[in-house]
């Protein structure tokens, strides 16, 4: 049964990717391309125009702008996938976290090829890999659970409320915009900036920032704080879907 | 083993919600269904459109949750033959094999292994390795039988399946699924062709709005429904 559920996870993932890729016309250049024409829009504003940042800005915007994107695409496509398959999901009796994590997946191997496109602008910029590289996988998992965690609570919540859709797109527009990810943080007022302290994508961008950018080690015991709430946040949301489960295929269609 | 109970339902009802919105209210699908299906039985569940025939064959499968009543379930893989399961139109013919058989619950060697199989039996040549948003409608349907017929669970729950495609492929699909259902497996039939349920089941279950109204052997049950059905068309 649950070497059936991995086959199931793993299949449905790739055949997700490489339906994406017969979709447009150009294909899997998208996957970088997309994002990196929404990169040239923030610099072409925050960077030309607003010259909000020194030295080093564009390093910064980049790297922020490539985890956010894998972060926020992880929570919405995860946190939409059990109401978008609610037919498929009425017609047959499958693990329902399935949906959720296959869509996490895909956003995870199309992350990998455009942290790539990272590391090729990055050492251009003058910052090639250094020994603190070693700790990226280490937050790379916390990052995985963080946005698995709010993507699987809103798997489960979704399907009886869609309407939340159009709160979530704006939401995560503030989150990004307060942590830190276009523009740092510290050049907010101090009590702002201290609240923001608390803030776990702050925590998390900064994390991978100080890597890339710096040869900066994280900070240990902050991640690993984030990484333990985050699992729990994700044992909840897998717990709540798991009970709910008989639920979903009886709501309106 | 013959005579063994596979599933029992004892007074089983299911409600849906009836509306998206704050407050909808729920309505009963089903309001009351028992019925035993004992191993190697083949049941012809019979009644009138929106009777509850389908929402009964996804109890059986365990997709739906009865909210009153009880299922008693022995050790058995019960598999709603679905066509076109999970299908995703920019796949290849091949691809969508493989994802929908996993979706009813094979594994993916075992699809891999069948996978010239279902090529022969769906006649689609080269168009397999297509992606299938290409195909006709009547080749998709021709993919999907092809695959769901590689299913082998040990209760077979069949929602009026026996024929797609065109004229030939129905005969063809028909003939397997037939052979499939004589080979001595459970099964559960929805159909409106009193034909097919006469040929293929020995016992009948008749519910009508919800509500199992008779169960027993195929003609009996048969004889009532049709003496209801005049009765019904003699009041009107």
């Amino acid at each position: 049964m649950r070497q059936h559920v991995i086959e199931l996870i793993l299949f449905s993932t790739y055949a997700e990717l490489r339906a994406e890729r017969a979709r447009n016309y150009l294909g899997i250049i998208w996957w970088v391309l997309e994002p990196a024409m929404m990169m040239g829009a923030f610099w072409l504003v925050f960077d030309v125009i607003l010259k909000t940042g020194g030295p080093d800005n564009l390093a910064f915007l980049l790297t922020g702008l490539t985890m956010w994107q894998w972060m926020k695409s992880c929570i919405t496509h995860g946190g939409y996938a059990i109401w978008s398959n609610l037919n498929l999901i009425r017609q047959a009796r499958l693990p329902l976290i399935v949906f959720p994590l296959v869509q996490m997946l895909a956003d995870t191997v199309k992350f990998f090829f455009i942290f790539l496109l990272l590391v090729v602008i990055l050492w251009l910029l003058g910052h090639p890999p250094n020994k603190a590289w070693a700790a990226l996988p280490v937050i790379f998992v916390a990052i995985f659970l963080f946005a698995a965690g709010g993507g699987f609570i809103l798997a489960a919540i979704v399907p009886f409320v869609p309407d939340v859709r159009f709160v979530i797109e704006q939401v995560l527009t503030v989150v990004m915009f307060l942590s830190g990810v276009v523009f740092a943080l510290t050049n907010m007022p101090e009590h702002v900036h201290a609240v923001m302290q608390w803030n776990p994508v702050a925590g998390l961008v900064d994390a991978t920032r100080g890597v890339v950018m710096y040869g900066r080690w994280p900070d240990w015991t902050a991640l690993a704080k984030v990484a333990g709430v985050s699992a729990l946040v994700l044992a909840l949301g897998i717990a709540m879907i798991v009970r709910l489960t008989p639920r979903y295929p009886k709501l309106a269609a | 083993m013959s005579g063994e109970t596979l599933i029992e339902l004892e007074h089983v009802g299911v409600a849906f919600s009836a509306t998206r919105s704050v407050g909808g209210g729920r309505y009963w699908a089903l309001e009351d269904v028992s019925l035993r299906l004992k191993r190697g039985e083949r049941l012809g569940v019979i009644g009138r459109n929106g009777a509850g025939k389908s929402t009964l064959l996804r109890v059986l499968a365990g997709i739906l949750e009865p909210d009153r009543g009880r299922v008693r379930r022995g050790p058995v893989s019960c598999q709603l033959l679905s066509l076109a399961l999970g299908f995703m139109p920019y796949l290849t013919g091949r691809d969508n094999a493989v994802l929908s058989g996993l979706m009813l619950g094979l594994r993916q060697r075992e699809i891999v292994r069948r996978l010239p199989a279902i090529r022969e039996f769906s006649e689609l040549g080269d168009f397999f390795d297509e992606p299938i948003q290409s195909y006709s409608s009547g080749m998709v349907m021709r993919l999907a039988f092809s695959v769901a017929i590689q299913v082998e669970p040990d209760v077979m729950l069949i929602d009026e399946v026996l024929a797609v495609g065109d004229a030939e492929f129905q005969e063809k699909s028909g003939t397997a699924l037939r052979e499939r259902m004589r080979q001595g497996h459970t099964v559960v039939l929805v159909s409106h062709s009193e034909k097919e349920v006469t040929a293929l089941c020995d016992r009948l279950l008749w519910i009508e709005h919800g509500r199992s109204v008779m169960e027993g052997d195929r003609d009996s049950v048969y004889e009532a429904y049709h003496q209801q059905l005049h009765l019904g068309e003699a009041a009107t």
